[in-house]
Formats: structure tokens, C-alpha cells, sequence
């Protein structure tokens, strides 16, 4: 009400307090459209206008947010960069082996993402097998050898002639037998 | 584009065209319906199919079928050679593998025989079938009943016992 004087914006006022009163129509007062709170353009459509009452969503819709934000975090780089292999390189096409030509390993694979994943990260199946054929015969010779033990263990105990089962005894020659050696010493 | 399947193994039905007899000036709804596929499903997609080639062509890889070497069997290992014993169960459980595909193959020919021939398949079928029920019968008497944990031993004692069987019954 800046460039109204004092008397108008009064007058204004008390348009808005009582608008029906005969001198207080929007034309009598010229300047500014009062707010009719009475006459005002209610876009509600045909239903009735409820204030409903609910427990908040906040928490749940805060949770579904988050989810979303997390999966798609990493799930759109994957999807684009498996989209991309597909699209640019493409799966591998079945080919008979060329005469003299030992493949690489990756070369028996079909889709680019496994070739790369068994070049760069996983052991050849060549040297997974050496591994398991190399442990296979280090339990064998532990094995063998336990049960060779057990067999040394019994012979030595039974003849008693090896470095194992000797039990320490005196040693003759250090015992004075003079004591004894005369019956009336 | 892929290679074809094999065309002795699965067998076109002979076509079955009618000769195009129209008498009357109305437009014919199979001919309205089959353009209507073609160009809103198979044009589309088939022109996607040829882009995608086309930047692939540039990038294109090789894949080639591994061929394993053949090693000493289960029994022709010295007792107690463990390595061995390793090797053997390996081309093993790669033989088990390839007679697994084998019998899928063998199924997948039959069914495709019965869904060509329709209600008439069991005289028309009949080389599939008889090769379904021998392969299906070899396989089970040889990896039969060995269950999740088979492994080459027990396939071994498998066939002894079905040769003892054999020789019981001979006698």
C-alpha cells in the first residue's frame, strides 16, 4: 500500500472487513482488487474437500529413496558398460582351430566380458589343473610317508636294533663291583 | 547372421500354399495383417539387427572348441597313483558332460519330430524314436542311478556289477 494515502488504504481495509456494504465495490475503490474471500474460485472439481488424517511416510518413502540412489549407484555404470561390450564388440563366433595355432586360453569362450575376466583375473584351467595334480601328489607322499613311519615304528620296536624305543640304562663298565665281588669283604 | 541348424536332423513339413484363387474385388485381411507385422515388427527390428552388425563387424572375435587329450583310464592306473587317478576322473566327468548333451540332442530331435508331425507322430517319428530309446536306454544303464555324487569309481563298480550280471546270466 506504498503509493496509496492514508484515507484509501482505510477505505481498502474496510472493504475487505465488510464487502457487501453499498460503497465498498471493487469499482468505487479504483486502485487495487480487493481479495473477495467469499467469491474466490474454488477448483476442487465435484468431490468434497477432505483433510485426511494419515501416519507419516516419511520414514518409508525416505527408505525407497535411498534404495533407489544405492541400486542405481552401481547398476547404471554395470548396465551401460554391458550394453556398450554388447553393442560394440559383440559375442565371439565359433571358428575351427588353425593348423599349428595353440589358442590362448580366453580364446575358448564365447562372450567378451568372460574372455576378459579369465585373462585378466582367473588361472588358465591348465595351471588350476597342475595346482590340483601338484597338491593330489603332496598328500599322497605325506601319506605314504605316515604309513612308512607307522611300518619303521613297528620293526624297531620289535627288534630294537634301530635309534628308535632305546631306553638308557647303566653303563656296566662304570659300575664298581668290589662291594660285592668277594663273599666276605 | 548365425548359422542355419542342420536341416537333415530337424526336416521341413512340405509346404502347404494354397494356390491364390481370388474371385472377389474385397480385400484380403491375411495379407492386410501379415504386411501390418512386417512393417511394424519385422522391418524395425531386423533394421536394429543390421546397425548392431554393421559397428560389431569392425570388432569381431573368435571362438574355438577345445579338443582335450586323451589320458589313461581309470583302470589302466597303478594303485595307489593318485596324480593318475586325477586325470582319469577329470576325462571322466568330461565324458558325463558330453553324454549329457548327447542325450539333450537326441531329445530335442524327437520333440521337434512330434511337434512337425502332430498327431500322426508315433509312424512317422518312428527312426527318432527308436534312436531316443536307445540312447536314453545306454545312458541309463551307464550313469544310470550313480546320483549327485557319481564319480569315475563308482561308474567303474557300476559296470563291473552289470558285466557280473552278464556273465550270471550267460552261465
Amino acid at each position: 500500500m506504498v503509493g496509496m494515502s492514508a484515507l484509501r488504504s482505510v477505505a481498502a481495509f474496510a472493504a475487505r472487513l465488510s464487502p457487501l456494504k453499498s460503497g465498498n465495490t471493487a469499482a468505487n475503490l479504483l486502485t487495487r482488487a480487493i481479495p473477495r474471500t467469499d467469491k474466490v474460485a474454488v477448483r476442487w472439481g465435484h468431490g468434497k474437500r477432505l483433510f485426511v488424517i494419515k501416519p507419516s511416510d516419511y520414514y518409508d518413502r525416505r527408505f525407497l529413496r535411498l534404495l533407489q540412489f544405492y541400486i542405481l549407484l552401481t547398476g547404471v555404470p554395470v548396465a551401460i558398460v554391458v550394453t556398450g561390450v554388447n553393442i560394440f564388440i559383440g559375442e565371439a563366433e565359433l571358428a575351427e582351430v588353425p593348423e599349428g595355432y595353440e589358442p590362448e586360453h580366453w580364446e575358448y569362450y564365447k562372450h567378451p566380458i568372460t574372455r576378459w575376466i579369465t585373462r585378466n583375473i582367473y588361472d588358465s584351467p591348465v595351471k588350476d589343473y597342475e595346482k590340483m595334480m601338484a597338491a593330489v601328489q603332496i598328500e599322497k607322499e605325506k601319506a605314504d610317508m605316515r604309513l612308512t613311519q607307522l611300518e619303521v615304528r613297528r620293526h624297531m620296536r620289535q627288534q630294537g636294533d634301530g635309534p628308535w624305543f632305546q631306553v638308557p640304562t647303566l653303563n656296566k663298565e662304570l659300575v664298581d663291583n668290589s662291594p660285592k665281588s668277594s663273599p666276605d669283604h | 547372421m548365425p548359422a542355419d541348424y542342420d536341416k537333415g536332423a530337424y526336416p521341413e513339413p512340405p509346404r502347404q500354399t494354397p494356390v491364390v484363387d481370388k474371385q472377389t474385388a474385397l480385400p484380403n485381411p491375411a495379407l492386410i495383417l501379415s504386411k501390418l507385422f512386417y512393417y511394424s515388427v519385422d522391418l524395425p527390428v531386423t533394421t536394429f539387427r543390421d546397425a548392431v552388425d554393421s559397428i560389431r563387424a569392425k570388432n569381431k572375435i573368435v571362438y574355438y572348441h577345445q579338443k582335450f587329450r586323451r589320458v589313461p583310464d581309470l583302470t589302466e592306473c597303478k594303485e595307489g597313483d593318485y596324480p593318475c587317478y586325477y586325470e582319469a576322473e577329470m576325462q571322466w566327468r568330461r565324458d558325463y558332460k558330453v553324454d549329457q548333451e548327447i542325450v539333450k540332442v537326441i531329445q530335442e530331435r524327437l520333440r521337434a519330430c512330434q511337434q512337425r508331425e502332430g498327431h500322426s507322430y508315433q509312424q512317422n517319428c518312428a527312426k527318432e524314436i527308436q534312436q531316443f530309446n536307445e540312447v536314453t536306454k545306454n545312458f541309463q544303464s551307464r550313469y544310470g542311478d550313480l546320483g549327485a555324487y557319481a564319480s569315475a569309481r563308482k561308474c567303474l563298480m557300476k559296470q563291473k556289477e552289470r558285466m557280473m550280471a552278464a556273465q550270471a546270466q550267460n552261465a
